[in-house]
């Protein structure tokens, strides 16, 4: 018997690693975020010191990842668009019906553009950010792919690896400084006159914040939250909370950093959820100047470079587009309709405005996969934000149920 | 099989000897595991992939841009590619199938030849011979990418031009740099195999069927890969011993991201300290009959 019984004891401690190991390791994995958010205490300040500390924040460079996350509640189509070929696939809706492949190259562009939409409205995304002075990279970490963003006083480089195509973005230098000089002229004009109509000095940017604040306060409750941690800083949390109850938003957190005052996370929770529907973190950072050669950019052989240069028009042209726009507006344009106001605002755009724009094709049969019949129209609803495409062609969106939409169509109000 | 002559004579006499420790013990099993023909086979059929694939891109001139897998359209500029193309294409199935058949036969081989017994009479000691047989599973996971990179850039010197690489960021590097990367992403995928060789392992201690512990083994990669694809189980992702096996990607850009690296390495390195527990204590405590 008691041969026995040691045998089995025996037994039983060599049983001992195979339990212990997956309990160690999922101790760890509870203990160490724990700890990471422990005990984190700033100075506490109230929304105006916060903004104020932000605004002044001086940082010329940094590096780090970001992650941006989104449970928008849209259908993750990724495996679907990119087996789609044709402009006939899959409509399920009169949508898609519309005419089977009559857009040719704009139908499929604009399929591209929906599709790009759509991936980033759903999903992780990872990208590696660097900033030193007029420098800045966006570094966007696909799988096995990769888009980049250089930004330097010569001009913009938007470079796409899975298309091998890289587009320049260049600025006349020389006219930008012109226009910026104009304008600047014009400000300090206009600040003279005003401080010699109004006998006193304009107010100082704390007054004007200050004012600004009390103006949110009446549409947002503005507080700072429980400190926190974000990619191992410790951080404060300004959070924006609406008062109006017929919004889908529920609350608006940003991270702020409690040592350079830069906003390390920002993220969107909508009412009643647990879970934020849209998050933008940084999940490791460092404010030392990343090295010069991170910025630096040649379109490799073989790629596709497309030139544009964005044209700076000088003072006297914007006037005289100023004055051809307000000339014109008069007329037939239409133009955004406002219903509402704050946070449960929406936006209608006239049936003419959106016609020559439509989707046709391929991202018409998306967009029939994406929405939702109604009466009335089809209604795409995620968690924070719902578009009403009525029948006759308008289209209204809003932070606001379908309810509301559908009721701002019919009413016009 | 065939080879049981050569299999369990030197490992046997070996461990005899005792003296020589864990390091002679893994000596003589690294001689065994590189003079089976079954070794030869699994690599020989992984390096057929990366010919298969330069030889059909010569003969049809490639893909048009962005069709096929990725960096499939670039052999034809660039003769490096041939090795990441084919790494990316044996990823899924492939290198996993070999590893299931070298780590599933790790003990369930030994027990079905009746040889586990000898092996336990000496003094090498179970965990010993655990260790032993992860150990030479490892050296085979160093063994297969690096055929499949090696073979590829042999290949693809061959028969296309080579010269200065594109990177995923845009930015050219010279080929030597481009090569040093190309085994970076080799050791990567090594990484990548470390965990699902310590479940191999461990399942082969559960079966005396050979067999039975190799399909296991690959149908689990298998499945992880698809529990990976599907949306509704993103919490599970991160956990999956296959989620970060495509990552080698980032070795690829410039500045080069090591995170998904690191990563990596500490996924594989919790699968190995939860299956190699599991394996030592099935081993410990089981009745080895024959």
């Amino acid at each position: 018997m008691r041969a026995r019984d040691t045998g089995a004891s025996r037994r039983l401690i060599r049983w001992i690693p195979a339990i212990a190991a997956p309990i160690a390791i999922g101790v760890g994995v509870v203990l160490v975020p724990m700890q990471a958010n422990a005990a984190v205490d700033l100075p506490d300040l109230t929304p105006a010191e916060l903004l104020e500390f932000a605004a002044s924040s001086e940082v010329e460079a940094l590096s780090g990842t970001i992650e941006q996350r989104s449970e928008l509640g849209i259908p993750d189509l990724s495996g679907l668009t990119g087996t789609m070929g044709g402009g006939s696939t899959g409509g399920s809706g009169d949508l898609g019906q519309g005419d089977g492949d009559g857009g040719g190259g704009d139908a499929a562009a604009s399929a591209t553009d929906l599709d790009d939409l759509i991936s980033l409205a759903t999903g992780t995304h990872t990208a590696k950010v660097y900033l030193d002075g007029s420098n800045a990279r966006l570094q966007v970490l696909d799988r096995l792919a990769e888009r980049n963003v250089y930004l330097s006083e010569e001009g913009a480089w938007i470079y796409d690896s899975a298309e091998k195509a890289a587009t320049h973005l260049t600025v006349d230098q020389a006219a930008l400084d012109a226009l910026e000089a104009e304008a600047q002229a014009h400000a300090d004009e206009a600040r003279e006159q005003l401080e010699a109509e109004l006998g006193a000095p304009l107010p100082t940017p704390e007054q004007v914040l200050d004012e600004a604040l009390a103006k949110l306060d009446q549409t947002t409750d503005v507080s700072v939250g429980t400190d926190g941690r974000v990619a191992g800083r410790e951080v404060y949390e300004l959070v924006l909370e609406p008062r109006d109850a017929e919004t889908l938003i529920g609350e608006i957190t940003v991270a702020i950093d409690g040592d350079t005052g830069v906003a390390l996370a920002a993220s969107v929770t909508a009412r009643g959820a647990d879970e934020p529907a849209f998050s933008v973190e940084f999940t490791d950072v460092s404010f030392e100047a990343p090295d010069a050669s991170v910025f630096a950019f040649t379109p490799p052989e073989g790629t596709e470079v497309s030139e544009h240069v964005v044209p700076i028009p000088t003072a006297a042209e914007l006037e005289q587009r100023k004055a051809q726009a307000e000339a014109e507006s008069g007329g037939e344009t239409p133009r955004p309709v406002v219903h509402g106001d704050g946070w449960s605002a929406v936006v209608e755009l006239p049936a003419a405005a959106v016609g020559a724009a439509g989707f046709d094709g391929e991202a018409a049969a998306m967009l029939g996969s994406l929405t939702e019949r109604v009466d009335g129209g089809r209604i795409l609803s995620t968690s924070l934000v719902t578009v009403l495409i009525t029948d006759d062609g308008r289209v209204l969106a809003g932070a606001v149920t379908a309810d509301r939409l559908l009721d701002a169509a019919a009413t016009g109000r | 099989m065939s080879s049981r002559e050569v299999h369990d004579g030197p490992l046997v006499l070996d461990a005899r000897g005792g003296g020589g420790g864990t390091l002679s013990l893994l000596g003589s099993e690294l001689l065994t595991l590189f003079r089976r023909r079954r070794t030869w086979a699994l690599l020989g059929a992984l390096a057929l992939i990366p010919i298969l694939i330069a030889v059909a891109v010569r003969l049809s001139g490639g893909p048009p841009t962005g069709r096929g897998p990725a960096f499939l359209d670039q052999i034809t500029n660039n003769g490096f590619f041939v090795g990441v193309t084919a790494i990316l294409v044996a990823i899924p199935l492939f290198l996993p199938l070999t590893i299931g058949v070298v780590a599933g036969d790790a003990i369930a081989g030994e027990a079905s030849h009746g040889t586990l017994r000898y092996l336990l009479i000496a003094p090498a000691g179970r965990i010993r011979l655990l260790l032993v047989k992860y150990l030479a599973a490892a050296v085979f996971c160093v063994a297969a990418p690096l055929t499949v990179v090696v073979v590829g850039t042999l290949i693809g010197w061959a028969l296309f031009p080579i010269g200065p690489v594109t990177l995923l960021s845009g930015a050219t590097v010279g080929i030597g740099d481009a090569l040093l990367r190309l085994l970076a992403i080799a050791a990567y995928v090594t990484v990548s195999l470390l965990g699902m060789s310590a479940i191999g392992l461990f399942l082969s201690t559960l079966t005396t069927v050979p067999v039975g512990a190799m399909a296991a083994t690959a149908i689990l990669a298998v499945v992880s890969q698809i529990m990976d694809a599907l949306p509704q189980l993103e919490w599970l992702h991160p956990w999956l011993f296959t989620h970060y096996w495509l990552g080698f990607g980032d070795l690829m850009r410039e500045p080069v991201v090591w995170d998904s690296f690191a990563d990596n390495a500490v996924l594989q390195a919790g699968y190995l300290v939860v299956f190699g527990a599991l394996a030592v204590s099935r081993f410990l405590t089981k009745d080895v009959l024959s």
